[in-house]
């Protein structure tokens, strides 16, 4: 035997044992990837998107200014973004003007013409419409922003003042008004946020009243001191099965059933709400309260429920139902939302899937 | 006789294994359980954040900073920095706080019983609020914290909350590099599919919520407690309250620097693990109130920190066995005592590895050999804690000590950028 086997032997078998903890040792002298992971530090607010890109034009505001007292069409860049600043009254988003164009600042009330797809992000000092069958990536609009027919947002969508999405019209990811948004038959959203939001149907007188009222409920609630006692000195119940409040029966607790839920027509539920199953709040019952449910949660005709709601399963909103309070601002969360005419809802909307407005 | 006893180590060492794979691949590929997450609009509760202070003046400026710049409404929030008994310009530097933001209402404690435990005990006594939010004073919350922390109490079952602990000293040595994998594991995965599956989440004790009456329920914090988490999470559970865990709610930590240091705290951990283990293991198992899954995973969650000396104790029957020319079994268990004997658990670091990818981190992974280290270090030390204790509890001279986590942070951190996950359009 040769006098170097045993140093081969002891040689590759150190190898052996050093190949696997190499790259180890390589990370742990170079700390490629040593920093602390990033956290979600913002404050997650369905306005963000908006916020950022507002921030990051307004240096070009006062350029928009000059622009629009001249009616005219200017190009320049800002953050390494190519903008197009159009004042002119009758500029129509032309593909030959917005060819490598990253956003549009539109100095005048503008109007996406029917059918056209817009790449860009927009800015509207004014209103801004889109024409039936139009689509645009995503817009922030100093006042009312009205989606037509069949039109399309497909990232997100902020008003200053008030969004109207005409039917069968669809605005994907975050849809947002400072005011209001109001949702036509047909119409789609995924998440959505304002102090009002309403669906109507104008072909029906009746539905668009019952939307432009206060729900009865609200005027249950108590002030602010009186909530927070109800919060605290609640009785909780807890139920093995199905849990049923009967008709006009009033409870204050709070309670949790392991089966499904049901609280019967026009009862008053002073409490939060939680069911493994499904759960239905009936026709002109209140539910003074949160609603957490494992299943799909029903809320019937002229139905009312303080918030927040969350359901594992979809939410179906029957006409005249309302969630939340235009002072009491709340969230709505779920797998799909399917919501009928006359609806009102204050605050976040969130369908993690899809929601529409139903036809 | 022996030869049973490593047969029932075997088994045990095979079920926690089975446990580790499982909630593994329900991370990667099950559906995932957020349901409070979407709440970010609300008629919010009237909150109290209590911030367990002990000699902390490296540290506690940050979280003070950091909680005036939460997004929570100003009325509905009160701050206590709990100054337990310090000796250095912890109060002072609170005071100075205090005197700028009247949001925070210092309580200084001056004596009364050592531990975290027994501090807040005290500090509620303050406390009028329905939900109350527990740090430590090293921990630095976002913007977003609060609001996540207090969501899942608009749901009446839940009883405590707790958060995701990401640790920010990573890259000064060995050891937090391995403890910031370990932390992944820890709550990137076996956390959250606890949440998913619905099992028994853990409270943790910090960047963690627990709703007052629940607490008033099951009589307050329990003093004895060296664990004072996993004792109150087991009574909330006993009592048909819930606790959730948020992955989304994250707040950066400071780990240990030095291994003396980490010894002590997986020592202290262990010890008050394994106290909570003899106190509910059999009230979990038996209890006819929750489900199948949860007593399952209530009782191997307080078996977790007996694993140590039981792995140490089948390599010592494996050696004993082999020597005595005993036949060990089939082919199967040949493989499982090949591989649990030799290196210990591997569905362990398979956890790591699996929240390194969820993380999307992409060169530290490489670090997961070196874990070995770490894993070696605490079975050891969770192995040493149980027969210490064991030892206390024969001899009768059982005593509770409290062993503070030393800080290694010096100066304040909040004028840094901290890495932030930026929103994308």
């Amino acid at each position: 035997m040769s006098y170097w086997a045993p140093f081969a032997l002891t040689g590759v078998t150190a190898t052996l044992l050093l190949l696997p903890v190499t790259p180890a040792l390589y990370e742990l002298r170079k700390r490629r990837d040593a920093a602390p992971l990033p956290t979600t530090r913002h404050d997650g607010r369905i306005t963000n998107f908006a916020e950022a890109f507002q921030s990051r034009l307004q240096p070009l505001l006062p350029q928009l200014e000059k622009c629009r007292d001249k009616h005219e069409l200017l190009r320049t860049h800002i953050d390494g973004m190519e903008v197009l600043l159009a004042c002119s009254h009758d500029f129509n988003f032309d593909p030959d003007a917005m060819k490598g164009v990253d956003a549009v600042m539109c100095g005048e009330a503008a109007r996406v013409p029917a059918g056209r797809v817009v790449e860009a992000d927009v800015y509207a000092d004014s209103s801004l419409e889109l024409g039936e069958g139009a689509a645009l990536r995503a817009a922030l609009g100093a006042r009312d922003i009205i989606l037509g027919e069949n039109s399309a947002v497909l990232r997100w969508l902020h008003a200053r003042g008030n969004i109207y999405l005409r039917q069968r019209s669809a605005a994907y990811g975050r849809l947002s008004a400072g005011q209001s948004i109001s949702l036509e038959k047909g119409s789609g959203f995924q998440r959505m946020h304002a102090p009002q939001i309403f669906t109507v149907d104008l072909n029906s007188h009746g539905s668009g009243l019952i939307a432009s009222k206060a729900h009865v409920c609200q005027s249950e609630t108590g002030n602010r001191k009186e909530r927070d006692d109800l919060f605290a000195s609640r009785e909780r119940i807890r139920v093995q099965g199905n849990f049923v409040l009967p008709t006009r029966a009033s409870l204050n607790a709070n309670v949790i059933a392991t089966g499904e839920m049901r609280i019967g027509p026009g009862a008053r539920f002073f409490g939060n709400a939680k069911s493994y199953k499904d759960t239905v709040v009936e026709a002109d019952a209140c539910v003074h309260g949160s609603l957490v449910c494992g299943g799909t949660l029903r809320l019937g005709p002229r139905s009312y429920v303080a918030g927040p709601v969350m359901a594992q399963g979809d939410v179906l909103m029957d006409a005249g139902s309302c969630v939340g309070g235009p002072d009491a601002l709340t969230t709505m969360s779920s797998s799909g939302v399917k919501i009928a005419a006359g609806c009102r809802l204050h605050g976040t909307v969130w369908a993690r899937v899809q929601g529409n407005v139903e036809n | 006789m022996l030869l049973y006893l490593f047969y029932g180590t075997l088994l045990l060492i095979c079920i926690y294994t089975v446990r580790h794979y499982y909630f593994t691949m329900n991370r990667l590929f099950g559906r995932q359980r957020h349901l409070y997450v979407d709440v970010d609009t609300a008629d919010w509760p009237a909150v109290t954040v209590l911030v367990a202070a002990h000699n902390e003046e490296a540290v506690v400026a940050d979280i003070l900073k950091a909680l005036m710049e939460v997004d929570y409404p100003a009325d509905r929030l009160t701050i206590i920095p709990v100054n337990d008994r310090s000796t250095d310009r912890t109060r002072e530097i609170i005071d100075e706080f205090a005197e700028q933001h009247p949001s925070i209402e210092p309580f200084h404690r001056v004596g009364g019983k050592p531990g975290k435990a027994a501090a807040l005990k005290d500090a509620m006594a303050r406390v009028n609020t329905e939900v109350v939010l527990i740090f430590d004073a090293d921990y630095i919350p976002g913007k977003a914290l609060i609001r996540q922390l207090v969501a899942p109490f608009f749901d009446p079952e839940i009883g405590a909350v707790m958060g995701r602990v990401v640790p920010l000293n990573v890259g000064k040595k060995l050891l937090t590099r391995l403890l910031d994998l370990e932390r992944s594991g820890g709550y990137q995965v076996d956390q959250q599919a606890r949440m998913n599956l619905h099992m028994v989440p853990q409270y943790g004790g910090t960047v963690a919520g627990i709703r007052t009456c629940a607490l008033t329920e099951i009589g307050g914090w329990n003093e004895n407690a060296l664990a004072e988490d996993t004792d109150l999470t087991y009574r909330l559970l006993l009592a048909g309250w819930k606790t959730v865990y948020e992955n989304r709610a994250e707040c950066y930590e400071e780990v240990p620097e030095r291994w003396p240091v980490r010894v002590r705290q997986i020592m202290r951990w262990a010890k008050g693990h394994n106290q909570a283990m003899t106190s509910y293991m059999f009230g979990t198992a038996k209890s006819s109130s929750l489900s199948w899954v949860e007593r399952l995973d209530g009782v191997l969650l307080l078996g977790v920190y007996l694993m140590g000396p039981v792995l140490l104790m089948g390599w010592l029957l494996a050696v004993v066995l082999f020597y005595n020319g005993v036949q060990i079994g089939g082919g199967l268990t040949v493989l499982a005592l090949g591989a649990f004997t030799t290196l210990g658990n591997f569905a362990a670091f398979f956890e790591i590895a699996g929240a390194a990818r969820l993380d999307g981190s992409r060169q530290r992974i490489r670090l997961l050999p070196l874990t070995l280290f770490g894993f070696t270090v605490s079975l050891i030390s969770v192995s040493r804690a149980a027969w210490q204790q064991a030892e206390e509890s024969l001899l009768g001279n059982a005593e509770l000590v409290w062993d503070k986590t030393e800080r290694s942070r010096t100066a304040p951190v909040l004028e840094d950028p901290l890495p932030v996950l930026k929103e994308s359009a």
